[in-house]
């Protein structure tokens, strides 16, 4: 857990610049973490086998406005002997709290529904110590998971290799082969109108002389033990016994790399009497990631290197798919490199 | 004879479903549940304890040793060893929800 040494909150405004009122926020602070970890990693700042010093939170204060406003905050990652590693993040972090913020004054009548807010972000120093506060009688210590990473050309496997959708250099490069695409089309019509889903399984790799850090998927694994209806996945505590008991039948030092799932928009569409034109511009159709699927990735799949896939089974295109993965803390839509099935860098 | 303990309780080891994300409990008490010791990982850890839309998310703590999902009503002194390993499996959803 990080070292947060101020109280983080909200001042909503309305249209008009007028004062709605404050929020306390109870800040989720480990996807900025993670982000910030894996981006030192990434940058060889951080050796792979460790999992760092003492994290703290650090609010940066707003130019103009000054303390308590905040122009967002910054992640420090504590390293022996040298300067912490930092990250720093917008205030865009807190814009899901913020819109729960509104819904709250929405219900009470200070905020219009529909209406347009805006929100500062403000810090106040912490007087007691937070984690004296919280701590509780267990003692527990972080350890360092096995986590095998393979030393690779990044730039060889970039030369056999095909970029789908926007690549964006800020982003982990991710390669995937069409067979494991093939099988999510397979699996996602077999079972269509309703949700079905599966667990990515990959390596990573790390070029050296970038450096930079990179993931392969080698596969899927069919979730079982689910429940699925035409607007839910339920992953059961089962799946995950059966997914791991999967990886260690392989044997090929695979690991977690995040999950897909497929979305039946078109049972969705048709359950709302969308016409085809409607279903082609509808905002479910592609690149759309639910708070349930955010959720799912937060829960099971934190760490900066998962990502998401989604199948996107529509009536007007068929079968697309989108990818995402984590990127300043939240959830994005994400290019991936199309990999060659036989290329083995 | 009873089961080897650490003079505070008992040491173990807790992972995420992954097991990317391994922590070490030095002293789980005895006297304490499996629930209770959830609870208080899921922070440790920094595990969401509710899913999207507030409600309590369900954590199944899988006692590797003996390849079982413990209860959560179950005494940690009772169902568990020093040095035994638990992965926390969580029930949850993705989807467009309804």
């Amino acid at each position: 857990m990080p070292n947060v040494a101020h109280n983080f909150g909200l001042v909503l405004f309305n249209d008009e610049g007028e004062r709605v009122g404050t929020a306390a926020l109870n800040v989720d602070w480990e996807p900025a973490v993670e982000c910030a970890r894996f981006y030192s990693l990434r940058r060889g700042e951080l050796p792979w086998a460790d999992v760092g010093g003492a994290i703290s939170i650090l609010p940066l204060w707003d130019h103009s406005a000054g303390e308590p406003c905040c122009r967002g905050f910054r992640v420090a990652i504590a390293r022996a002997d040298q300067s912490p590693c930092v990250s720093d993040f917008r205030n865009e972090y807190f814009r899901r709290l913020a819109a729960q913020a509104a819904g709250r004054f929405v219900e009470s009548g200070l905020l219009a529904k529909g209406e347009v807010f805006r929100y500062v972000v403000v810090a106040l120093e912490v007087e007691n110590d937070p984690a004296a506060a919280e701590s509780s009688g267990l003692a527990v210590a972080e350890r360092t998971p096995t986590l095998d990473l393979l030393e690779s050309s990044l730039s060889a496997w970039q030369s056999q290799a095909k970029g789908v959708g926007f690549v964006d250099t800020d982003d982990m490069p991710l390669f995937c082969p069409q067979s494991v695409l093939d099988q999510v089309a397979e699996q996602t019509l077999a079972h269509r109108g309703k949700e079905t889903g599966g667990v990515l399984i990959g390596r990573l790799h790390r070029d050296q002389s970038l450096p930079e850090i990179f993931a392969e998927v080698t596969a899927q694994i069919p979730a079982e033990h689910t429940r699925g209806d035409a607007v839910k996945l339920t992953f059961t505590a089962e799946t995950w016994v059966a997914v791991n008991a999967a990886i260690k039948l392989r044997n090929r030092s695979e690991i977690y790399l995040g999950y897909w799932h497929s979305h039946p928009v078109f049972e969705w569409c048709k359950s709302r009497g969308c016409s085809l034109e409607k279903q082609s511009v509808c905002k479910l159709a592609k690149d759309f990631f639910s708070a349930d699927d955010e959720a799912l990735l937060r829960a099971v799949f934190p760490r900066g290197h998962s990502v998401a896939l989604v199948a996107n089974d529509t009536a007007f295109q068929g079968l697309s798919f989108s990818w995402f993965g984590w990127r300043e803390g939240a959830v994005h839509p994400r290019g991936f490199y199309l990999k060659a099935d036989n290329h083995a860098a | 004879m009873g089961k080897p303990e650490t003079a505070t309780g008992l040491s173990l080891t807790v992972s995420d479903v992954s097991g990317q994300k391994v922590f070490v409990v030095a002293n789980a008490p005895e006297g304490g549940t499996v629930g209770e010791l959830i609870e208080e990982m899921l922070g440790k850890m920094g595990l969401p304890p509710v899913d999207s839309g507030g409600r309590p998310l369900t954590y199944h703590a899988r006692l590797e040793r003996e390849g079982r999902h413990l209860h959560a009503s179950e005494r940690i002194g009772d169902a568990l060893q020093t040095e035994d390993h638990l992965t926390l499996h969580p029930n949850i959803d993705a989807g467009r929800g309804a």
